[in-house]
């Protein structure tokens, strides 16, 4: 289905305005067709010696009224057209945006930001222009060109009109093999500019490197080859704009030339008036521009083909999770957890995620999950949250099935902390109270105390009121999650999960936050007697030490589950982990699984908390 | 036009000089050109008054006059194309040549230049102010050349063939001139408005998109559609606007030039009643009036351009004026290398009276392996900076080898240290070429064997083209702990004496920690090694730890030694937040 239905059923919608503005158009273009005739038959009266002061008066006057309403009746229409086109683009935007709003990650994992960007800028645009210049454009080209063939051939001499009219209709012809042909080698040449740009970024951004290699030499050659590539496009491009530049004056000379040579016999001959030979002349320069635009119009349509369908194509787009058919649980949720013989993989791939994944959260417990890399630990938080659907009968939320909840319900019953702690870049306050319309200042205070952000927001000038990103300050990777935490804090939901969100914490202050959400973590109050349901999703041990049950996700099974003492007792692969990330040598951790594990919990706190520090290797300081 | 601007543009003479017969080729053309296009309404003035409204017509005359006129044209529309090309291409090679000498001269440039302009600034620098110039030749020259003597040419005929009438149309020059910049003014203001508002616009919207899954789990996308339409909104006022402005000033041009066509068929038709002038000369002047336009308009348009170009050749000009302060002192040698560093009562100040490194006095024997620990903003980066002299000391020296690093040949000297910085630097090319740092000499098979000595052979065989594979956004498709495998086989290739390691921060799994740690043994065998230590396990190995505190050595000692001591080195153990210090 091509996409052009977006355009016609707006211009029905809009068809009252778009036929006034077009009628208004044609209009204008009437009357400029008829100022040149007015000159012409001054010339003839001149002639003929009949011309006294009061016609030169009338004439002056006609051209001046002609003039009037020409340009204001055009000026009305195209004002009235354009518009409509704008706000064509801004509901197209908005389409999109609501449409975008509605599409789960997988979406967004094979669509790049930057595709999506360019519907929205570049895609919309063309549209709109065929929407208002498009339709201007070929309009008063059209009309005009009607009216002056009109005046020339029925009035005049059809001979003539031919002759002076052939070299200027191969003006829209030559746009439309020219113009694509100037489009895409100009593109080939801004993309030489981005390529070389990219050179000078990757080496000003690797200065030291190439310094320290004494690399100069090989960077400048490098860079000489870019530099000669831009000007080997730039020509290619200056070929063409130049050949075209030369070419659409030359077509409109050899008009002239027509007008000139055989409109001159012909008004010698008196086949025509000398007013004609005028108006002819006028005509010829007249046309040229009208005949230039519809060229380009018809270039736009067929940029705007391609524009439209992938537009209505992305709109018609269905989300891959939505509510599901028949009756709903529109209940509030409270955080009885449970998971049963979960397999997953992602739709359209063939390797299971996770493989008969099982456990059970009661309210008010914590669930460590640790893993490597590809474990499969995000994708349990994914299929929790349901931004990817989990198979039927799989996960249930106060005994129901996930399925079966409103999508809404599901997720204010939810909190969450994404891996990179993604923020949006407004205001601090607005970003740890992101889960409200107006954010409640003491709330996000009390949960950034919780998450120990508090003070360090306090320090910015603006406190809770700084701009974070691009505008304002840079975050540092430790400061970003806690700021994140006190989002999902803020938000006070009976379910929070954590996916790896203190990786950039140092030990001490990660324990001190998960003290804190143990002891002070309900902000409104609402949350009766159970407490919160935790999942604590990590790498890093420290961080999932004190769950009430901590399971080891490996390839996307469970390979060992209990509780930290009972998991390093086991000997498995938590208490590798923990001897490698502790900074244990292979005989000490050997010492600690045969009977000693009692000394990691009685072990003196300091000396553990310093080992821990030391193995996760990443602190504040360096994010 | 200020002195100073002017001195800017006088910068780029030297570069249009090799080029100044073709530009002046180029004059000559355009004038031909301009004089073949503005002849046309003087053409028909001539056919009239002198061919078709007299007693005795001449139809043969008349076919002349369009043949001749045919091969004027024919003519016009090949200098046209050669005119353009060749003012083109007279731009494009001085704008490469511009390009090249300032990219060259930044490169010479220490890393001071570098550390004091942000990257951002120095990239636009490069790019876009010589894409600023790049519009000075192709756009403001030629554009305003044949506007220039359109207008010139335009008022020439107009006096030659009535003095009165046209010092009477010259009255619409200040009238249009005035409407032009005005305009130009509004539409550059209102084009600013559009281009922000469109920016933020697609800001938020990328912003969102990153973040989709953000706002659907906190369930928000209702209030992010509101806020997104705000900005739709605004965009969409701004473009309205926008069109209302373009279409204002092109309407009230089209208006005034009908204005000035009734005036001159008023007060021209009276003369030629009168006999005053002829009908041909009228007609003349109706062809004229309505070109004056297009000419003013296109030179008040370049006006922008020519703005931009001076501010871009000030900039260019600045930073060539700037002078490498590391420099090779002339008949420069180096000595035998055998790796020894020592650092004689050495200060260093990057700005006078911020002392960032004091007095260090410090002996690294060849082939001993020596850790520097302290919190951030220690000295410990200073100290490395000193030793590839990317900085010269303010005070003592640095000594390699015996010889004064300002007295080693550059060369030399950074063959000599190697340096794995914690972020590696991968450049846009295959793995093979980012290993060899694009050196042409150095072959595949020893790249290889660095890379199999490293461990990275594993993980680069299994990508795709193998170590054909084109990494893309500086590798970052690898993971960290690939991307550092990579620097370690790129010191191998290099093979330098002395090493110095940033030791990567980045959390690795414990795995590939392994691997790397590995890597960092083999690596470092021959050399002398010099560590910025992040991580217990590294300084534990090392034979010497050098505990560093506000530009000073605090502490030296083994490991062992140091925790001994129960100094500083012990504190920093002990506060539990690894060897660094927290925000």
């Amino acid at each position: 289905m091509s996409g052009w239905h977006i355009v016609r059923s707006y211009i029905y919608q809009n068809r009252l305005v778009y036929f006034s503005g077009v009628t208004l158009v044609v209009v204008g273009s009437l009357f400029a067709v008829l100022i040149p005739r007015l000159l012409g038959r001054f010339a003839d009266r001149l002639q003929h010696g009949s011309l006294n002061i009061s016609e030169t008066a009338s004439c002056a006057g006609l051209i001046i009224v002609f003039g009037i309403i020409r340009v204001s009746t055009g000026w009305t229409g195209r004002i009235l057209v354009h518009r409509k086109g704008r706000i064509l683009a801004y509901q197209l935007r908005r389409e999109l945006f609501r449409k975008w709003g509605t599409l789960s990650p997988g979406y967004y994992h094979r669509h790049s930001t930057g595709d999506l960007l360019s519907h929205a800028l570049s895609d919309v645009e063309v549209v709109r222009d065929v929407a208002s210049m498009g339709i201007n454009m070929s309009t008063s080209g059209l009309s005009m060109l009607a009216a002056a063939f009109y005046m020339m051939a029925v009035h005049v001499d059809w001979r003539l009109t031919l002759a002076a009219l052939g070299p200027l209709v191969v003006i829209p012809a030559l746009v439309r093999w020219l113009g694509p042909k100037i489009r895409h080698q100009s593109q080939r040449s801004q993309e030489a500019l981005g390529s070389m740009a990219q050179t000078v970024e990757e080496v000003i951004g690797g200065i030291r490197a190439v310094k320290a290699f004494g690399n100069e030499r090989v960077v400048i050659g490098r860079f000489e080859q870019k530099v000669d590539v831009i000007v080997a496009e730039k020509m290619r491009f200056v070929r063409l704009s130049a050949l075209f530049g030369s070419l659409v004056p030359l077509m409109a000379n050899l008009g002239f030339i027509m007008v000139l040579g055989y409109g001159g016999f012909l008004a010698i001959k008196s086949v025509i008036t000398l007013g004609d030979f005028v108006a002819f002349t006028l005509y010829v320069a007249m046309l040229r521009m009208p005949l230039e635009q519809l060229g380009s119009v018809l270039n736009v349509i067929q940029r705007a083909s391609a524009s439209l369908n992938r537009i209505s194509e992305l709109l018609r787009v269905v989300p891959a999770v939505g509510n599901r058919e028949g009756p709903l649980l529109d209940r509030p949720i409270h955080g009885d957890l449970r998971v049963e013989r979960l397999t997953f993989r992602y739709p359209g791939t063939e390797r299971n995620v996770l493989s008969d994944v099982s456990f059970t959260v009661r309210p008010g417990r914590t669930v460590g999950i640790i893993g490597s890399m590809g474990s499969g630990k995000t994708t349990l938080a994914d299929v929790l949250l349901r931004l990817y659907d989990p198979p039927e009968g799989t996960v249930f939320i106060d005994g129901a099935d996930i399925l079966r909840y409103p999508l809404a319900r599901l997720r204010q019953g939810i909190a969450y902390v994404p891996q990179d702690g993604f923020l949006f870049s407004t205001t601090l306050l607005e970003n740890i109270g992101f889960s409200d319309e107006r954010p409640d200042r003491e709330w996000a205070q009390q949960s950034a105390r919780i998450t120990a952000v508090y003070d360090n927001i306090e320090r910015f000038p603006e406190g809770f009121e700084t701009e974070i990103g691009e505008r304002g300050v840079r975050l540092s990777g430790g400061q970003k999650q806690r700021v994140a935490i006190a989002r999902m804090i803020y938000k006070d939901a009976y379910i929070q999960i954590l996916d790896d969100s203190l990786s950039a914490v140092d030990t001490k202050t990660e324990r001190m936050i998960l003290k804190n959400m143990r002891e002070n973590g309900r902000l409104k109050g609402c949350s009766r007697g159970g407490g919160k349901t935790t999942i604590i999703v990590s790498h890093r041990l420290s961080a999932v030490q004190h769950a009430d049950e901590i399971l080891v996700l490996e390839e996307g099974r469970v390979i060992e589950r209990g509780n930290h003492a009972g998991l390093i007792m086991l000997g498995g692969s938590y208490a590798r982990l923990w001897s490698m990330q502790s900074g244990l040598t292979e005989e000490e951790a050997a010492s600690l699984q045969t009977g000693l594990a009692v000394r990691v919990d009685t072990m003196h706190t300091g000396l553990a908390e310093e080992m821990e520090a030391m193995g996760s290797g990443l602190t504040e300081g360096v994010a | 036009m200020s002195g100073q601007s002017q001195a800017a543009l006088s910068g780029l003479l030297p570069y249009m000089k090799t080029y100044r017969w073709r530009i002046a080729l180029v004059f000559c053309l355009v004038i031909t050109v301009v004089i073949i296009d503005l002849a046309q309404p003087y053409l028909v003035k001539e056919a009239i008054d002198r061919h078709v409204a007299v007693a005795n017509p001449d139809a043969k005359a008349i076919m002349w006059m369009a043949a001749v006129y045919l091969g004027l044209v024919l003519l016009s529309f090949g200098l046209t194309y050669c005119q353009d090309i060749l003012m083109q291409s007279a731009g494009q090679s001085i704008v490469r040549a511009i390009r090249i000498d300032l990219f060259k001269h930044i490169q010479r440039l220490s890393l001071r230049f570098f550390d004091q302009n942000a990257a951002g600034r120095i990239i636009t620098n490069v790019v876009n102010d010589t894409e600023a110039l790049n519009n000075f030749f192709t756009q403001f020259l030629s554009n305003t050349l044949r506007g220039g003597f359109s207008l010139i040419l335009i008022t020439f005929f107009m006096l030659r063939l009535h003095v009165t009438i046209a010092l009477y149309c010259f009255i619409l020059v200040p009238v249009i001139v005035a409407l032009s910049f005005i305009f130009q003014r509004i539409l550059r203001n209102v084009n600013g408005e559009i281009r922000n508002r469109l920016a933020t616009a697609i800001a938020f919207l990328a912003e969102n998109l990153n973040g989709m899954a953000i706002v659907q789990i906190f369930h928000q996308e209702a209030k992010q559609q509101k806020k997104f339409d705000d900005r739709n909104k605004a965009l969409l006022k701004a473009t309205l606007h926008e069109n209302r402005m373009h279409l204002l000033f092109f309407n009230i041009t089209e208006l005034l030039g009908d204005l000035g066509v009734a005036a001159l068929v008023w007060f021209g038709g009276r003369g030629v009643i009168r006999g005053a002038i002829s009908f041909g000369v009228l007609y003349a002047f109706i062809g004229y009036i309505r070109r004056f336009f297009q000419p003013i308009n296109t030179i008040t348009q370049q006006l922008n351009i020519l703005q931009a170009s001076i501010v871009a050749t000030e900039r260019i000009a600045r930073t060539m004026q700037e002078q490498p302060e590391i420099a090779e002192l002339p008949g420069a040698s180096a000595p035998a290398i055998r790796g020894e560093v020592r650092f004689d009562h050495v200060s260093l100040a990057y700005r006078p009276g911020h002392t960032v490194l004091k007095d260090i006095q410090l002996t690294i024997r060849p082939g001993g392996r020596v850790g520097f620990v302290g919190a951030s903003g220690a000295g410990k980066s200073s100290l490395m900076n000193l030793v590839a002299r990317f900085y010269d000391a303010t005070e003592g020296a640095v000594v390699i080898d015996g010889k004064d690093v300002r007295e080693w040949p550059l060369e030399d000297l950074r063959r000599t240290v190697g340096i794995v910085q914690q972020d590696v630097t991968l450049f846009f090319g295959t793995i093979l070429d980012n290993i060899r740092f694009f050196r042409e000499e150095i072959s595949a098979e020893r790249v290889k064997e660095a890379c199999r000595l490293v461990g990275a052979e594993p993980f680069i065989l299994k990508l795709p083209q193998g170590y054909a594979t084109v990494l893309s956004e500086r590798g970052s498709t690898l993971s960290a702990g690939e991307r550092q495998l990579l620097s370690f086989a790129r010191v191998l290739v290099f093979d330098p004496k002395i090493l110095i390691l940033d030791e990567a921060t980045a959390s690795l799994d414990s795995e590939t920690e392994e691997v790397l740690q590995e890597a960092i043994h083999r690596v470092s065998r021959g050399r002398t090694l010099l560590v910025i230590a992040h991580r217990l396990s590294t300084v534990q190995e090392m034979d010497d730890i050098i505990v560093l505190d506000h530009g000073k050595i605090v502490e030296t000692g083994s490991h062992g030694e140091l925790l001994q001591r129960q100094g500083y080195y012990w504190r920093l153990h002990q506060s539990g937040i690894l060897l660094e210090e927290a925000v």
